[in-house]
């Protein structure tokens, strides 16, 4: 699995000179697997970006297929879905797996977004490409993406709840798991089970501790309980994502920097500590 | 008055280098009367940085009053709104202005941005009180001594230019509009793209003439026009159902209005820094070239300009190239 950032910003994209070298635009997230097969992570801002990067591929010419994987329905994680080039193109065809009570309610959340009163694109259905709306029913593993296994579970966050998501390919994992707010006692053991042993878990890092001590109401993590999640689940790597929209360059290299130190005094030394960038990419 | 850049750009926020110079926020535009409350125009990403200013003066302590017109609810011109400081703070008061159709009231539109699942704060959890006035083109009122007048533009749904009257200077703000060559007022989704230049049925023609008439007549004298002008001309031709103009739009109302300054705005998302030079530049000539009296400049995000007689002195700062 090859994974590529193009936008690791929490809540409303964040642009300016402050934020060009993590970038300001709100979550989406790339996988690649070892077939060349596409799984999209949320559908913040970045699909933007996404979708124009993917126009020289068989998605330019509607030919395209994909998987999205939608955590929640918080506007950061689906207000680039009208501008993501390769749902305009017929023939592209995406399956879009999220929370929802059944199927048809969670296709009824993202044409909220189309409403006219917001946007001219009026329906889904308008879309030239093809929509397979599926709501996921937690803990049930379901294949996607030509054979890649995909287990869903939701996290506390805030007054709702955010699908985590494992994908696991070949004998290697990879956990997405933004927008997290775990209850005092940390992730319940469902979700360290899901964590358990991941090459890379993903993890919600919006604030410093003592941001997220001020806000705790709005269910995001800080650094350390990230840190402390991805020690108790034996995590091979952290990834640190979902920043702060007020946090600058500089802040995002100093949170890392006190991620790197909580990890090495707190038992997690051997984990590898990556803070995502907009346009960087890791293989898994 | 001041004049405030703190969004400039159309569609959707575009983070990044190339775009730091302009700015990536989408659209937000303050009017500042001397000594009087801030009138603000459209709540795109830009206006959480003006509420997190505005929560140094008197909004911090929740004695605070906003206005807020809104040129229409699309997403990239109510987008910040629910990051707005000064309504989480009890005691400051917010009016907001736009105009709805029939079948929705205005209150409605905006409590469904932030209903569940979309928001985690829903609009009756706000603490500020939030008043909401609908209003219809024509209509003509006062914000503590600024006269506020609106007109309706050419984009899909509903979209109201507004021109604003204080301190001797006058502001208008007009985005989001197409030309006024094909309907596009009230179409809910355009399949088809018009074709451009295309003869009109005689009615069509004649409510397009007498939109762009009452336009003109809105701009007329105008110290400072701020303009969508979104598109190039060929990118026009090739999405004229989007509802938005090019600098050659902007210009030809720009001159029969006789304004002052003329400000491109609502730029593309995918504008780089130097193409928006560029565009500039290539308007400045065209309206030479046409004679035009006025200066163009482009809007950036912190451009700021005074108008009026308070003190003189026409834009200030470096106008119309982003630093």
């Amino acid at each position: 699995m090859k994974l590529r950032f193009w936008g690791v910003r929490g809540s409303i994209p964040a642009p300016g000179p402050d934020t060009n070298r993590y970038g300001g635009n709100t979550s989406c997230v790339s996988v690649t697997t070892a077939r060349g097969e596409l799984v999209i992570l949320d559908m913040g801002t970045g699909l933007m970006h996404l979708g124009n990067h993917l126009l020289t591929t068989p998605f330019g010419k509607g030919q395209g297929q994909a998987t999205i994987l939608l955590s929640h329905a918080h506007w950061d994680h689906i207000q680039g879905l009208g501008f993501f080039a390769p749902v305009f193109i017929p023939g592209n065809r995406f399956v879009l797996r999220g929370h929802g009570r059944s199927s048809s309610m969670l296709e009824g959340i993202l044409e909220g977004q189309m409403n006219p009163n917001f946007s001219p694109l009026y329906t889904l259905k308008n879309l030239g490409a093809a929509f397979d709306v599926r709501a996921v029913v937690p803990g049930v593993p379901f294949t996607v993406a030509d054979g890649v296994q995909v287990t869903a579970r939701p996290n506390p966050h805030g007054t709702t709840t955010a699908l985590a998501f494992r994908l696991e390919e070949a004998g290697r994992s990879f956990v997405y798991a933004s927008d997290a707010g775990y209850p005092a006692e940390g992730p319940s053991p469902e979700m360290l089970e899901l964590y358990r042993g991941a090459d890379a878990l993903l993890h919600d890092t919006t604030y410093t501790p003592a941001d997220q001590a001020d806000r705790q109401a709005r269910g995001f993590s800080s650094y350390e309980q990230a840190a402390d999640a991805a020690i108790a689940a034996g995590a091979r790597r952290l990834i640190a994502f979902h920043y702060d929209q007020d946090y600058t360059d500089a802040d995002v290299d100093a949170l890392t920097v006190g991620c790197r130190a909580y990890l090495d005094g707190h038992g997690g030394a051997a984990i590898e500590l990556v803070a995502a960038a907009e346009g960087n990419q890791l293989e898994i | 008055m001041k004049v405030r850049f703190w969004g400039v750009r159309g569609s959707i926020p575009v983070p990044g280098p190339s775009t730091n110079r302009y700015g990536g926020n989408t659209s937000c535009v303050e009017v500042r009367p001397r000594g009087g409350w801030p009138i603000i125009i459209d709540a795109g990403t830009g206006i959480r940085r003006l509420g997190q200013t505005l929560m140094d003066e008197r909004f911090g302590d929740g004695s605070g009053t906003a206005h807020i017109l809104i040129s229409h609810t699309h997403w990239d011109h109510i987008q910040g709104m629910p990051f707005f400081s000064p309504l989480y703070r009890a005691g400051n008061r917010v009016n907001v202005f736009a105009r709805q159709r029939g079948d929705t009231h205005l209150q409605a539109v905006f409590a469904s941005q932030t209903e569940d699942p979309y928001f985690p704060v829903p609009l009756t959890a706000l603490k500020a009180s939030i008043e909401f006035h609908e209003l219809v083109e024509g209509n003509r009122f006062e914000i503590d001594g600024t006269m506020v007048t609106c007109t309706r533009l050419n984009h899909p749904w509903i979209a109201m230019a507004y021109r604003l009257d204080c301190d001797g200077a006058s502001v208008v703000y007009c985005s989001d509009t197409a030309p006024f060559t094909d309907l596009l007022l009230e179409h809910e989704f355009i399949k088809t793209p018009p074709s451009v230049g295309a003869p009109l049925p005689p009615t069509v023609a004649k409510q397009l003439a007498t939109m762009r008439a009452s336009l003109v007549a809105l701009c007329k004298g105008a110290d400072l026009l701020i303009y969508d002008t979104q598109f190039t001309v060929d990118e026009y031709q090739l999405r004229p159902h989007w509802g938005h103009s090019t600098p050659d739009d902007a210009i030809a109302i720009a001159r029969e209005a006789g304004v002052k300054t003329l400000c491109l705005f609502h730029h593309a998302p995918l504008r780089t820094d130097d193409a928006q030079d560029a565009i500039l530049l290539a308007a400045r000539w065209t309206a030479r070239q046409h004679g035009c009296a006025f200066d163009v400049i482009a809007a950036y995000e912190g451009m700021s300009i005074t108008l009026g007689d308070d003190d003189g002195v026409g834009p200030g700062g470096r106008p119309g190239v982003a630093p």
